[in-house]
């Protein structure tokens, strides 16, 4: 935009004027203010606040004192703090697989003319609408030992006549939250994909079956790459919130057996239960750097598509 | 402001508007009432009221009546005494974080029911205020204090002052069902915790399991914390001070329980369960031993009336050192940052009046504080009872440890349930899972030293 700049000898003496530009850039200025505070008040502020008193033996009602990295050093030295590390990347990554694969199946079923799909798309939605406390509870009730529903089937038709405590061994505790998890989580990925294909333009599809392009080849050169920045954004977002994701694994197993479910948030929530905020914040403060890490790569990689 | 002017200054009212207030509440109280007509003749204390509504959060427990009696019967001295109350009910296992979140924003009640540990904590810190008098003044209307519960909020444990008003008393008493063990010829209570795993093994049936102990990262799993205690082992030495869970009485509590587990009385998922997993397995007719306050007690009464007949209640055993039963009183407490403390003491002094608490008791789950209550009909109750015997012979909380915050921080780290996962679950050996809990012990009190 090129700004119109009046000659010395026709500017008016006195307060200076301001151009349209500046006018309104100003104007756009003032406008993003309020959004501004905002995040600083709900963002900002928070984010930095838990930061600081993670260096700081703060308890409830009292200010604390500076104490370096002594709330670091005492939670590497916690044997649950590196189970946490291993179990919240398993849980991150296994689920966001997961995820991908049964929310683009199901997006790409649902972008075909079949019957019933405006109450298919609506029914999916269902377990991303319902409430986590719900929905997670009820998995734990189909995960029982006794009287489980899962149990019930397997031993009842004699596929596997012993009871498996499927949150209660260690092999099974994490695959068992991965599964609700996902469950809870691949709504929000299929809607997403089934909105980002609907913007792939036909013709594309038509142009490469004249060119005697198979399925595969037309899903693989066509489909992913179109919906690649939504595939991007929506495990940027998904990610975020599995590591950050705190009733799934307190009401199925409290991050029990023996520390096999255990994650950030959960850890948390024991450093809180003796009112030291200072060690509760090392922990949420621990978890930044990976979801940083995650956040610039991904960030990195939309930018390589723009 | 005086106490003993007795003029409401909200509102300018003058005494007769007061007194007039007070028994045209009482009258209304008389005819919608679930108290006893015991109650409306005794006059509620006069009391006056500045700022705001005075805010009471009452402690949730597992009885509707009793939740509903007690903020009937607050709403009702408000009425009767011209004081805007607000009663909020607060699920117990989340007044701790309720409570943070109040004390760090200074949005804390008026006045409130506390657990002893979460009491502990806020009073070391200077957030609640000293009700030494209104708790002298108490005892001595009814009887004094048990000694038990003057001792479990001796101004020693609560940062120099006596910080709360103990209501009730709670604690573990062991549940059993007599129609199993009776079909397997058992027919006496367990006197040790060997003697209760035999029984369970002896007498469990096909999904029906013998011990109903939670091995899990929830309260219930600090249970194992007394049963360690029992069979001589320590959290930590007798100045509180370095953590010594590392013992041969440990080894001999892990074998103990480590066996149980391998001879399968302990139901799957105990090592996950809940808040209500005892009382879930019980009540389904999965466990034939549980240990619990009394919840148990008042589901099954309503809800199965078999079961209810078909259970016995006993005391927590002795281990192969001692006997290990402790007794968690509840009290009510100030805040620091209320304002108009009279009012909020005399909502307290009201509510330990024994016509209240005599008929709160029959539908609660707590044990006696007060001499006095002793011999209230409530605790002819069976279950009741039980929490009446664990009042006259129960045991300190934390005993034989120091109960100070790092016990707190120990047992807030769920440690002994851990110990106990890392064997079972994990397969470690003893002394792996106890090098464990001790590294963890000793940076914990190394914390508070």
């Amino acid at each position: 935009m090129s700004i119109l700049v009046k000659p010395e000898s026709l500017r008016t003496s006195g307060r200076p004027r301001l151009t349209l530009a500046n006018r309104q850039a100003m104007i756009g200025y003032l406008l993003v203010v309020p959004a501004l505070f905002l995040l600083l008040g709900l963002v900002a502020y928070p984010f930095f606040f838990a930061i600081s008193i993670s260096f700081t033996d703060r308890l409830v009602g009292q200010p604390g004192a500076w104490v370096g990295l002594d709330n670091f050093r005492y939670l590497m030295n916690n044997p649950s703090f590196l189970k946490t590390i291993q179990n919240t990347i398993i849980m991150v990554v296994v689920s966001d697989i997961l995820k991908l694969f049964i929310g683009l199946s199901l997006a790409m079923l649902l972008n075909q003319a079949v019957r019933g799909r405006g109450l298919m798309r609506a029914v999916i939605m269902l377990p991303w609408a319902m409430p986590g406390f719900v929905a997670f509870l009820v998995w734990k009730l189909l995960y029982m030992p006794i009287g489980g529903a899962f149990n019930q089937i397997l031993t009842k038709t004699s596929i596997y006549p012993e009871i498996i405590d499927y949150l209660g061994q260690k092999s099974t505790a994490l695959p068992a939250v991965i599964v609700a998890t996902t469950w809870r989580g691949f709504p929000f990925w299929a809607i997403s994909f089934l909105a980002a294909l609907q913007g792939v333009p036909g013709e594309l599809y038509e142009a490469a079956k004249v060119d005697g392009a198979s399925s595969w080849q037309r899903f693989w050169d066509i489909t992913l790459p179109s919906i690649r920045p939504v595939i991007l954004i929506v495990t940027l977002m998904s990610s975020i919130w599995t590591a950050n994701s705190f009733e799934n694994i307190w009401i199925m197993t409290q991050g029990g057996p023996s520390d096999a479910t255990m994650v950030f948030p959960v850890l948390a929530y024991f450093g809180m239960q003796t009112q030291r905020l200072g060690e509760a914040a090392a922990v949420s403060v621990a978890m930044i750097p990976a979801l940083l890490i995650l956040v610039f790569f991904v960030t990195w990689l939309i930018q390589e598509d723009d | 402001m005086s106490s003993s002017a007795f003029t409401v200054l909200r509102g300018k009212r003058t005494r007769r508007q007061v007194l007039g207030g007070v028994a045209g509440g009482a009258a209304a109280f008389s005819i919608g009432s679930m108290l006893p007509s015991t109650l409306l003749a005794r006059k509620a204390p006069a009391v006056i009221q500045s700022g705001g509504p005075l805010t009471y959060w009452g402690g949730l427990i597992f009885s509707d009546a009793a939740n509903q009696m007690l903020t009937d019967t607050i709403n009702q001295w408000g009425s009767d005494n011209g004081v805007e109350v607000e009663v909020v009910m607060i699920n117990q296992n989340e007044t701790q974080q309720k409570v943070s979140a109040a004390v760090e924003s200074g949005t804390m009640p008026s006045a409130l029911d506390l657990g002893l540990g979460l009491a502990q904590l806020l009073s070391t810190t200077g957030e609640l205020r000293d009700l030494g008098a209104l708790y002298d003044k108490i005892g001595a209307a009814q009887g004094g204090w048990f000694e038990s519960i003057d001792a479990a909020v001796s101004p020693d444990l609560l940062g120099g002052t006596r910080t709360g008003v103990p209501f009730g008393s709670g604690g573990n008493i062991i549940f059993r069902r007599l129609d199993v063990l009776e079909e397997a010829g058992i027919t006496a209570a367990p006197t040790t915790w060997q003697e209760m795993s035999d029984f369970a093994i002896e007498a469990q049936q096909p999904g029906v399991y013998g011990l109903g102990l939670a091995l899990s990262n929830v309260g219930d799993g600090n249970l194992q914390s007394s049963v360690l205690q029992s069979y001589g082992g320590r959290i930590a030495d007798d100045e509180g001070k370095t953590c010594t869970i590392k013992s041969e009485e440990t080894r001999a509590y892990l074998e103990w329980v480590t066996a149980a587990f391998e001879a399968g009385v302990f139901p799957p998922g105990a090592t996950t369960w809940d808040g209500a997993g005892d009382n879930t397995a019980y009540l389904s007719g999965q466990a034939i031993f549980i240990a619990n306050p009394g919840s148990v007690s008042i589901a099954a009464q309503t809800d199965d009336p078999e079961l209810f007949e078909a259970t016995g209640y006993s005391a927590l055993p002795a281990g192969p050192v001692m006997t290990v039963a402790p007794i968690g009183p509840n009290i009510r407490s100030i805040p620091a940052t209320t304002e108009d403390v009279d009012t909020a003491s005399a909502l307290i002094e009201f509510l330990s009046q024994p016509e209240f608490l005599g008929e709160y008791y029959k539908v609660a789950i707590y044990g006696p504080v007060l001499k006095a209550q002793e011999t209230m009909e409530a605790f002819e109750i069976p279950v009741l009872s039980g929490q009446r015997e664990l009042v006259l012979n129960g045991t300190a909380p934390a005993f034989p440890d120091v109960n100070n915050a790092a016990f707190a921080d120990f047992g807030a780290n769920f440690l002994v349930p851990k110990m106990v996962q890392r064997i079972v679950v994990d397969g470690r050996t003893i002394d792996e899972a106890m090098g464990e809990a001790q590294t963890q012990g000793d940076a914990i009190y190394a914390k508070y030293v």
